[in-house]
């Protein structure tokens, strides 16, 4: 009796084991690496990422990222992903071309690879674009242009010259606003570096240099809290318009005083969850065709086009902007 | 021209140059200051909007952050290390400072706030300093060491997303000016209050190194350490106080950062290590140690400063202001090791 029971609770146990594994093996997995752990921007992502593993059967979703806004860093956990043979890995980088070759590797090992923020990149199968870059700055130009009343000096900001993304912005802005013989633009592309307090000191130099100025075009997200900063201190809130990328919690208090005009920003959660839907087609080997609908709000008529290297550039017209009316509707 | 007039105008010329080098290392104060002056002449002829008070106050306002963490690192060059991880104290006192306040105290006041910041301070650099006495390891490589340490522990245990919400008193404290000016374009230029600190550090600093037996001990361990030990000297104790002291100097200098930017973000101050201790170099302290002082610290700081505010001022595309501002530290370095051979 005793034997025939622990015999029982073992073949059982076996029997559960071996339902197990293969469930697990077929269970494909997407790791969705990002420039930094932490951010608001990217713990938003994650949430995203989160969403789309829990809405889909037969996919693990996990998100991770450097600690530092770090393109060594990055390329370090892209190597350790490789090693653990994950499925896929989608990536937003820090620096595109810095990881060619790592993604080339991966590839090979046919781990699929999908990217954001990268359509320069050639080692890719899929860039997503929430927009297109340059329509996306033209449409930051188009604002400040029409708050300035066509006329006047204005000046665009990047986080650096080296985020592709934010030279694209200040690039198309500048074509749009070179259709208004009034639009001067002068010290273009001011890199913050990243840093709040950076984007403040020159945007006070501009202000000094410049002293008419009344057009700020935004790079990097916290770009604008530091010119708004700096357009508040000045106490010229009315007089000038600063218009960028943003996040509506962080730039709320200067949304308020009117420093910060309006802010746009494509939301980092539904970048999230269609970066892992294309991830997931390219696994299963599906088309991306153009015009599709990917059941999510600003990428229900995708874009399709030929990227640089092998892959194909999918683009959604994914912005949202707001401004002090409405931005607490957007939690983070 | 003939060989012999020549031959005498050039004899000259070298002579009036060798002069000027041993002059200049004899006051190695006047260097910063020259710079400072071929600075200003420059951009001020280039675009004559230089010439503003607004400029000054800026100027004055974004080198109060330097300027502490310069204090710091010249106290332990002094003494003969190298101090790197200020920053990363900087950013881990601020940050955690700055959210303990908002999540268990919002409505402490500043002096609170900055004596928290200053012992947060103290005890991180307390860590550089014993770790250099107990490694018997060069004090560059420790603080290389820890300040990956301390950014990791910032960023791991205390959190990584920046806010805006910070505490009621340091935002008020960021916002108090000694003098507002409104300039002829109709804007507000503000000199903050918080200049002040940088004074009076700086006040302390000199006070320290010129008029107290530890100032003495730290030129002596930092000029000849075996020779400063057989006088008498404690060597580990200076080591342990010109850490902790410029510990301290770095934690007051994060919760300067955060009023004066109105938010704390982990990863600000992150990278600015260079520029200070180029800062101190240019002021004419040795790197090698034993030499320095307050005052010329402060005007490499100042000139520093100066350089990082004027290019857009000058009009120098934002893709060539790195590039100038690294041939500029290396041109006066080289200046500078130049007047120390002789």
């Amino acid at each position: 009796m005793g034997h025939s029971k622990l015999l029982l609770a073992g073949v059982s146990a076996l029997a559960m084991v071996c339902i197990g594994l293969p469930a697990a093996a077929a269970d494909k997995e997407i790791v969705t690496v990002v420039k930094v752990t932490g951010e608001n921007w990217f713990t938003r992502m994650e949430e995203g990422v989160d969403k789309y593993g829990a809405d889909t059967d037969g996919i693990t979703a996990r998100q991770v990222g450097p600690a530092k806004a770090d393109a060594a860093q990055q390329t370090a956990i892209i190597q350790d992903l490789i090693a653990q043979d994950v499925d896929a890995i989608t990536i937003v980088p820090m620096d595109p071309s810095a990881l060619e070759g790592v993604l080339r590797r991966a590839m090979k090992r046919g781990i699929v690879i999908t990217t954001h923020e990268a359509d320069n990149l050639q080692n890719t199968q899929v860039d997503m674009e929430a927009f297109d870059n340059h329509e996306f700055g033209a449409h930051f130009a188009e604002q400040i242009v029409e708050c300035m009343g066509e006329k006047g000096q204005w000046t665009s900001f990047v986080g650096s010259l080296g985020s592709l993304t934010h030279v694209q912005w200040a690039d198309g802005g500048e074509e749009y606003a070179a259709k208004f013989p009034g639009m001067e633009l002068v010290s273009p592309k001011n890199e913050s570096f990243n840093d709040a307090n950076r984007a403040y000191e020159i945007a006070k130099e501009i202000l000094r240099t410049y002293p008419d100025i009344k057009g700020f075009q935004g790079g990097s997200a916290i770009d604008v809290i530091g010119i708004g900063r700096a357009v508040e201190e000045a106490g010229l809130e009315d007089r000038t318009c600063v218009i960028g990328l943003g996040l509506p919690k962080d730039t709320g208090p200067y949304l308020e005083t009117g420093a910060v005009d309006s802010i746009a920003f494509w939301d980092p959660l539904d970048a999230g969850y269609v970066m892992n839907i294309l991830t997931k087609m390219t696994v299963m080997g599906e088309e991306i065709k153009d015009g599709m609908d990917l059941g999510v709000q600003g990428y229900n008529n995708v874009k399709v086009s030929a990227g640089p290297g092998e892959g194909i550039i999918v683009r959604g017209q994914a912005w949202v902007d707001v401004d002090a009316a409405n931005y607490k509707e957007y939690p983070f | 021209m003939t060989d012999t007039t020549f031959g005498t105008a050039s004899r000259d010329r070298e002579n009036r140059f060798t002069q000027a080098i041993e002059w200049l290392a004899r006051n190695p104060i006047a260097f910063p200051v020259l710079l400072i002056c071929l600075v200003c002449l420059v951009v001020g002829a280039i675009n004559p909007s230089f010439w503003q008070v607004a400029n000054l106050f800026d100027i004055l306002r974004a080198s109060v952050v330097r300027g502490l963490f310069a204090l710091g690192v010249l106290t332990v060059l002094a003494a003969g290390g190298l101090e790197v991880s200020f920053a990363s104290i900087a950013a881990l006192v601020m940050y955690s400072v700055t959210k303990f306040v908002v999540n268990y105290a919002p409505d402490l006041g500043i002096l609170p706030i900055l004596v928290m910041g200053a012992a947060g301070g103290t005890l991180c650099g307390m860590l550089n300093g014993m770790l250099v006495n107990w490694l018997k390891a060069p004090a560059l490589i420790v603080t290389i060491g820890t300040q990956y340490a301390f950014r990791g522990i910032v960023l791991t245990f205390i959190g990584t997303s920046l806010f805006m919400n910070i505490p009621v008193s340091m935002d008020a404290f960021g916002q108090v000016n000694l003098m507002t000016i409104t300039n002829s374009s109709e804007f507000e230029v503000k000199l903050p209050a918080y200049v002040l600190i940088l004074v009076v550090a700086a006040c302390v600093t000199w006070v320290i190194l010129n008029r107290t037996l530890i100032g003495r001990a730290i030129y002596a361990v930092g000029g000849k350490p075996e020779i400063a030990e057989r006088l008498g000297f404690r060597v580990p104790r200076v080591q342990l106080f010109v850490f902790s002291f410029a510990g301290m100097l770095a934690g007051i200098a994060g919760i300067l950062h955060v009023s004066a930017n109105r938010l704390a973000n982990p990863f600000d101050l992150a990278g600015s290590e260079l520029a200070v201790i180029a800062a101190v170099v240019l002021g004419g302290a040795r790197i090698t140690g034993g030499a320095g002082t307050v005052g010329g610290t402060m005007l490499g700081v100042l000139l520093i400063t100066l350089v990082n505010n004027v290019l857009v001022l000058v009009g120098i595309p934002s893709t060539w202001q790195t590039a100038i501002l690294g041939g500029f530290i290396l041109f006066a370095g080289l200046f500078f090791t130049l007047t120390e051979k002789k």
